[in-house]
């Protein structure tokens, strides 16, 4: 057995390559190629430009080891996460499926939702085009890590023509302390099709882990897929997750990324425009504070005509927080009358907390539309004087003000109960900073 | 209409022409023996060529840079001549320049008496890289400024050499800073004593000339408390196959309340359409606005050169200093241009303003790449940057990179970008009231880069415009 460059990553490492094969030999092939990948690839380091402000090394120093099995997790555990909208729930325990907290029964007419072993059974063709290929391993460590660990992961396959009324929910909960857990879902909607995925992630663990999380999406023509992802990990922890979707002709891809916790967070979401008439919304939300890192890259890229994406993202940065944005917009050759505008909306708090923003435009088609922006401060003056002169403390004026600020991407999140959770998140989180 | 475009876009290089002057080269190569000669033959001070000494030896553990969005053959620095001057005569006065070398500067359209009288305009030319005629001086003189070559400043003024020299750009700064540190051969020297306005227009021609002989140009301005000063470089070159190495340092620095406006056009040869020959022009210009209240205002049309790639930046160090850029950055045929600014406020209630246009036409690739740096005590900081791309053409590429950096909350900074193309409703609106494709299009792209020509000087203002329709005529379809 060969092992990795990089003595972190061997570590990371141990057991998979004694992981059993499955009796899909597409999937074994697939995991194998990334175990090799993995062991070839080294952990970033802040002089590679995708990492250059977001440093790693106090993840290699923490000492990090496989979940040991499903912990019990009452359902209590989960109750304040429940969603009552949820047509079908699935629940992973430090990266593992626990049937006993999940429900899949629903909608199963239009809808498939059940754990990765379940799924292949009745749908390996289904999930074989996209499943380990669409986010792509070669050069990124962490995908190569997932896929290499790929197990278990959260399905979701809706129907040809068919709408799964309700919304799918998928939690992942941490339990242990000092683990990896390696968190995976993949969506697929076929032709015609509408779903709305929650992809959300909490810690019952007060202490340090490693969440490297991996979701693939695949939206045939016509469908529309609405995906909010909430990433609630405990201040101690280190999320990584990536997302790769890919768009067919006249699909459309929704999606609310929320970061609300861990003390380094990283989200890289890869959109691909692959069909005519693509649309793609992509709204971000970091509300960080404290030693908080909340690191999100986007690529947007547009490979055909007619294509129109949409992005707003914004941070509210309190304490010595520090949030990160990269969204990269590619257009293409060819990709003529492409539409795209981009929007970075930045909250700074307090003396010592810090962006880095970068939205980045690369253009190959001359017939098309693109504009991007950036902005960097405080609560506005005006605002706050206008509050206070109708009678509100200044603390609340501001409280009001910030809480606003991010109410405006929390708002376009379709379940109702988490826009009310969240909105409970921000008010308690933007009071603190006082 | 697209033939027209073709003729506009595919005009032909109107500067190629090489003067024949007796020019006194070093032999091919770089050591530590060419630096002092290089150093010798000017008659430098010791100090200087341990300055120069210091930087080649930096610069020999540096490595080139490969992040900017270009793509060149590796030059070969023992490739190159590192001087070549005009054979000295022993009397400079304007009459006894090589008439040859006058003829060259009329061809380029700097009749230099006259243009010098009517338009007040003080030209000091360099011709490869030796400055062989100076105007206005004494007038200059007269109000206490310093306005002569790099050399006759060394030998006249060496104290002020000695203290702004390589004060904004360390020998050290970058792999072609570095460069340019070791082996500058000859450049422009501005210095304005304090409270003094300059009465004119301070200009300088660059041109390249010998073949196979790489410019290392350093400018260096001061302006003391309370001075003003408004500098013109515009630059043309002969038309050759082999790539010309162009690196080049300028370094401003503005003390109270001083204000320093420094403006650029770059029509160097760009190569042919296959992208043969141009000259590679990679620059590093910063001004430094030491004091409180200083300002310091960078105009560039960049239009030559195979590639460009330069980032006039200001560093904002004293309270309520100014910093702006406005530029224009077009590209044809297979030309590349990486190019922006970084704006580093570190004073408080600093301000700075982007204005940035690129248009792309043919093959090429044009980049703007920027940094807005608020640091940690830059209270009240506040910045705005605009850039717009214009695409002409399927298989040219615009690409913006901004990076903002933000660590004080106090700071407002925004930034905004768009892309668009010359429309055919616009075209059609022109055509419908009696204008040709050709002039419609040379003025929507004015009108797309008023911003940019209102700063620049009346004369350049004229040239820019000229300058951009020649290029751009006929290259919507």
């Amino acid at each position: 057995m060969t092992t990795a460059v990089h003595p972190y990553i061997d570590a990371l490492l141990t057991g998979t390559r004694e992981l059993p094969g499955t009796p899909y030999a597409w999937l074994n092939e697939r995991r194998g190629a990334a175990l090799e990948r993995a062991n070839a690839l080294s952990v970033p380091t802040t002089r590679d430009e995708e990492w250059r402000f977001t440093d790693l090394a106090p993840l290699t120093r923490l000492q990090l080891r496989g979940a040991a099995g499903a912990a019990t997790v009452g359902a209590e555990a989960i109750r304040p996460y429940v969603m009552p909208e949820a047509g079908a729930r699935l629940v992973f325990v430090d990266g593992i499926f626990a049937p006993a907290l999940s429900i899949t029964g629903a909608d199963s007419d239009n809808a498939r939702v059940a754990p990765l072993a379940e799924a292949l059974k009745s749908h390996a063709g289904a999930l074989e085009p996209h499943l380990a290929r669409l986010a792509g391993f070669e050069k990124n460590v962490f995908v190569a890590l997932n896929t290499a660990h790929l197990r278990d992961a959260a399905v979701v396959i809706v129907r040809e023509n068919t709408a799964c009324g309700k919304p799918v929910h998928v939690l992942h909960l941490s339990t242990q302390p000092g683990t990896a857990s390696y968190p995976r879902c993949i969506v697929v909607l076929e032709s015609g099709a509408a779903c709305t995925v929650v992809e959300e992630y909490q810690a019952i663990s007060p202490d340090a882990y490693f969440t490297n999380s991996v979701t693939e999406v695949a939206v045939a023509p016509n469908a529309r897929l609405h995906h909010v992802k909430l990433q609630a990990e405990n201040g101690r922890a280190f999320h990584i997750a990536t997302c790769a979707v890919s768009i067919a002709r006249d699909a459309s891809y929704t999606t609310q990324a929320i970061s609300l916790g861990a003390r380094l967070s990283r989200y890289d979401l890869n959109v691909a425009l692959n069909g005519e008439g693509a649309f793609s919304q992509i709204d971000g939300l970091a509300l960080i504070s404290e030693r908080q890192l909340a690191d999100t890259h986007t690529l947007i890229d547009h490979a055909f005509p007619n294509g129109r994406s949409v992005q707003l993202h914004k941070t509210i940065v309190g304490g010595a927080a520090h949030a990160v944005f990269n969204g990269k917009i590619f257009v293409r050759p060819g990709a003529q009358l492409t539409d795209s505008s981009q929007q970075s909306r930045n909250l700074l708090l307090s003396d010592k907390a810090t962006v880095d923003t970068k939205p980045q435009l690369e253009i190959f088609a001359d017939d098309v539309k693109c504009a991007h922006g950036a902005t960097v401060g405080q609560l506005d003056a005006d605002q706050l004087f206008y509050l206070r002169s109708r009678g509100l403390p200044e603390q609340a004026a501001r409280n009001l003000l910030t809480y606003a600020f991010g109410a405006s991407v929390i708002e376009r999140i379709p379940v109702k109960s988490m826009v009310q959770r969240l909105e409970r998140v921000v008010m308690a989180q933007t009071g603190a900073e006082a | 209409m697209s033939s027209v475009l073709d003729q506009l876009v595919n005009k032909p290089y109107e500067h190629g022409f090489r003067t024949d002057i007796e020019t006194e080269s070093a032999p091919k190569g770089l050591s530590e023996d060419t630096i002092r000669m290089i150093s010798g033959k000017k008659n430098e001070p010791e100090w200087l060529l341990e300055f120069r000494l210091k930087a080649y030896r930096h610069w020999l553990t540096m490595e080139e840079p490969h992040w900017p969005n270009v793509k060149y053959p590796k030059i070969d620095f023992q490739d190159i001549i590192y001087f070549s001057a005009p054979k000295p005569k022993k009397k400079l006065s304007m009459d006894e320049v090589d008439p040859e070398l006058l003829r060259t500067f009329e061809k380029l359209g700097v009749p230099m008496n006259e243009r010098a009288a009517l338009a007040g305009v003080a030209v000091d030319v360099i011709f490869d890289s030796v400055s062989v005629a100076t105007t206005y001086k004494e007038k200059l003189a007269k109000v206490g400024i310093i306005f002569c070559s790099i050399s006759e400043a060394v030998r006249d003024h060496p104290e002020l050499i000695k203290k702004y020299l390589g004060s904004v750009v360390p020998p050290g700064d970058n792999y072609y800073a570095a460069l340019n540190s070791a082996v500058f051969t000859d450049g422009s020297f501005v210095f304005i004593p304090k409270g003094v306005k300059c009465p004119m227009e301070l200009s300088t021609y660059f041109r390249i000339n010998t073949e196979e002989s790489g410019q290392f140009e350093r400018t260096l301005i001061v302006a003391e408390e309370r001075a003003t000063v408004s500098y013109l470089e515009g630059c043309t070159a002969p038309k050759f196959d082999t790539n010309q190495l162009h690196a080049a340092v300028v370094e401003l620095v503005a003390l109270d309340n001083a204000d320093i406006k420094y403006s650029t056009v770059q029509n160097w040869y760009a190569g042919d359409e296959n992208g043969l020959g141009g000259i590679f022009n990679f620059v590093t210009k910063r001004g430094l606005c030491q004091g409180a209240n200083s300002k310091i205002s960078w105009t560039q049309v960049e239009t030559g050169s195979a590639i460009t790639w330069k980032y006039p930046s200001c560093v904002l160090l004293g309270d309520n200093s100014i910093g702006e850029f406005y530029s224009v950055a077009l590209t044809n045929h297979m030309q590349q241009a990486d190019t922006g600014t970084k704006m580093i406020h570190l004073g408080k209630n600093t301000r700075s303003t982007i204005i940035s246009k690129g248009i792309s036409a043919g093959r090429s690739n044009n980049s703007y790449r920027g940094l807005v740096k608020i640091g940690a005590k830059a209270a009240g900081a506040r910045n705005y940057s605009q850039c717009d791309s214009m695409l002409i053409g399927q298989k040219c590429s615009a690409n913006t990179f901004p990076y903002i950096q933000v660590n004080n909350p106090t700071a407002t900074v925004e930034h905004e970008a768009t892309t668009s193309k010359i429309g055919e409703d616009q075209l059609f609106y022109f055509r419908q009231r009696g204008i040709g494709a050709e002039e419609a299009v040379s003025m929507i792209i004015n009108g797309f880069c008023k911003e940019v020509f209102q700063q620049l000087p009346m004369e350049f203002a004229v040239e820019a415009t000229k300058l951009l329709g020649l290029k751009l005529e006929g290259s919507v379809g």
